[in-house]
């Protein structure tokens, strides 16, 4: 389901055959909080500055929950304050958030491996193809795994 | 008196072949040496030889003949997966079963044993040192043995052994740093034949299986479009090839350059390495195969050869990066 759900944002997936997707995803349950993850950090990725995530529905409701206060200027001033830094913490969280992420993704795709543990045979295929005296070409092949 | 002069003559030409084989020279090894290249080439004959390399070891029939119209070779791969080997001239087709299909893939010619050797000497002279090593029975037949040592540790040693007789190539060993045997090639049979029946060459497949035609050959690369180079190869090796070919699971065509010394070669390839792959570092060993590889300016090196550790690592840090313009 969730790659489905990846597949269709990235537009591999036709949405005419996503239709039980979409159903899934209005239903409002895990898809959905999928679909909206999976578009944060494609936001993020891209280093899109509008994040789409529903923060800005977050900072809204937080802004909310504060009791709106009728009343002279310095106590406006202090509620918005408040909202000021609730919003705020939220955006610190988030950014925390992004460093972390960001620093994952890179991790992930730039270590190097050692080439013990990932045999080239691809490579190793090529080079007895191509080399000028070779025994080993076409009896003993150099997908090792393959052929035993 | 004339009687007497040839008698003489006779002990003498007896004599200074007998202690030609005994105690041969440099020069009369290298002679050996290439006989056994245009034997190789130039009779005709039938065996079965077996390939060793580490614990891995293939029955290989092999039909070579040679009647003046110029080579044709079959080779059968008896053990494990069926594969099969034509070769008319320099052209190569080989056939192998892979599921229920059968792969054909059309290449060019390389020296295969028995001709692994060069047809010439000369770059084999520069690296390494000819000895005769006395003489053993192999395969039915009694054979010189010759030793090629390495100049230096760029390369493996090899021991050759030729038939007295024909002069034909028997057996060859790859010898170590510490002359353990790495891998080996020997006839276990082998016959002489005559005559110019062709009816051995067909590949010997079921017929009711569908073929795969192999296309996608690598292409000739450029120079100019390159922006590295190989700075100060190890002595003794040339550049014999260079190409550009797609390798599965790759989505920018990779650059492969061949080296050898006449006998030993080294295969460098170098790719951009795409945002988000993981490059692959450091050395391995498979049998007498060495590679290594590391990253250089965005790029990835992989070197890979029949050669020792220590040449594939010199081979990999030599590739240097020409400045972006």
């Amino acid at each position: 389901m969730k790659e489905q759900i990846s597949a269709l944002m990235d537009n591999d997936l036709a949405l005419e055959d996503a239709e039980f997707l979409m159903t899934a995803l209005k239903a409002n349950g895990e898809a959905s909080k999928s679909w909206a993850t999976y578009h944060l950090i494609g936001d993020v990725m891209r280093g899109n500055k509008v994040l789409r995530h529903d923060l800005t529905a977050s900072i809204m409701q937080e802004i909310a929950k504060q009791p709106t206060v009728l009343a002279p200027k310095p106590s406006l001033f202090k509620n918005k304050q408040v909202a000021f830094s609730v919003a705020a913490s939220v955006a610190a969280v988030f950014f925390v958030g992004m460093v972390v992420l960001h620093q994952q993704s890179q991790e992930a795709s730039v270590a190097p491996i050692e080439i013990a543990q990932a045999m080239p045979a691809e490579y190793l295929r090529a080079h007895q193809s191509m080399s000028p005296s070779n025994a080993a070409y076409f009896i003993q092949p150099a997908s090792f795994s393959q052929d035993k | 008196m004339l009687k007497k002069q040839f008698l003489i003559g006779l002990v003498f030409s007896l004599l200074s072949l007998s202690s030609g084989a005994l105690f041969a020279g440099q020069e009369e090894v290298w002679l050996m040496l290439q006989k056994a290249s245009q034997a190789a080439r130039e009779l005709s004959y039938k065996g079965v030889f077996v390939y060793q390399s580490g614990n891995a070891s293939k029955s290989v029939q092999l039909t070579h003949m040679n009647y003046g119209q110029g080579e044709y070779a079959r080779m059968v791969v008896l053990d494990g997966a069926p594969r099969e080997v034509l070769s008319q001239g320099s052209d190569v087709v080989i056939f192998s079963s892979k599921n229920e299909k059968i792969m054909i893939e059309k290449k060019r010619g390389q020296n295969m044993f028995p001709a692994l050797l060069p047809s010439h000497m000369d770059a084999l002279k520069a690296s390494y040192q000819a000895q005769s090593s006395g003489t053993e029975r192999i395969g039915g037949r009694d054979a010189y043995v010759v030793n090629l040592t390495p100049k230096d540790q760029m390369r493996y040693g090899y021991r050759f052994w030729m038939d007295k007789e024909f002069g034909l190539l028997l057996k060859v060993m790859t010898l170590g740093e510490h002359g353990d045997a790495l891998e080996q090639i020997g006839f276990s049979q082998l016959t002489l034949m005559d005559g110019q029946n062709m009816d051995w060459f067909k590949p010997k497949f079921d017929p009711s299986k569908s073929y795969v035609m192999d296309q996608d050959g690598p292409a000739k690369a450029n120079s100019a479009e390159m922006d590295w180079d190989v700075a100060q190869l190890p002595a003794g090796y040339r550049k014999v090839d260079q190409v550009k070919q797609l390798v599965q699971g790759k989505a920018l065509p990779v650059t492969q350059m061949i080296f050898s010394d006449g006998l030993a070669s080294i295969s460098i390839f170098i790719e951009p390495l795409a945002k988000g792959a993981r490059p692959k570092v450091g050395h391995t060993v498979v049998g007498a195969t060495n590679f290594f590889a590391l990253v250089n300016e965005g790029h990835q090196v992989m070197v890979i050869g029949e050669v020792p550790e220590a040449a594939v690592t010199q081979f990999a840090k030599a590739v240097s990066f020409k400045a972006k313009k």
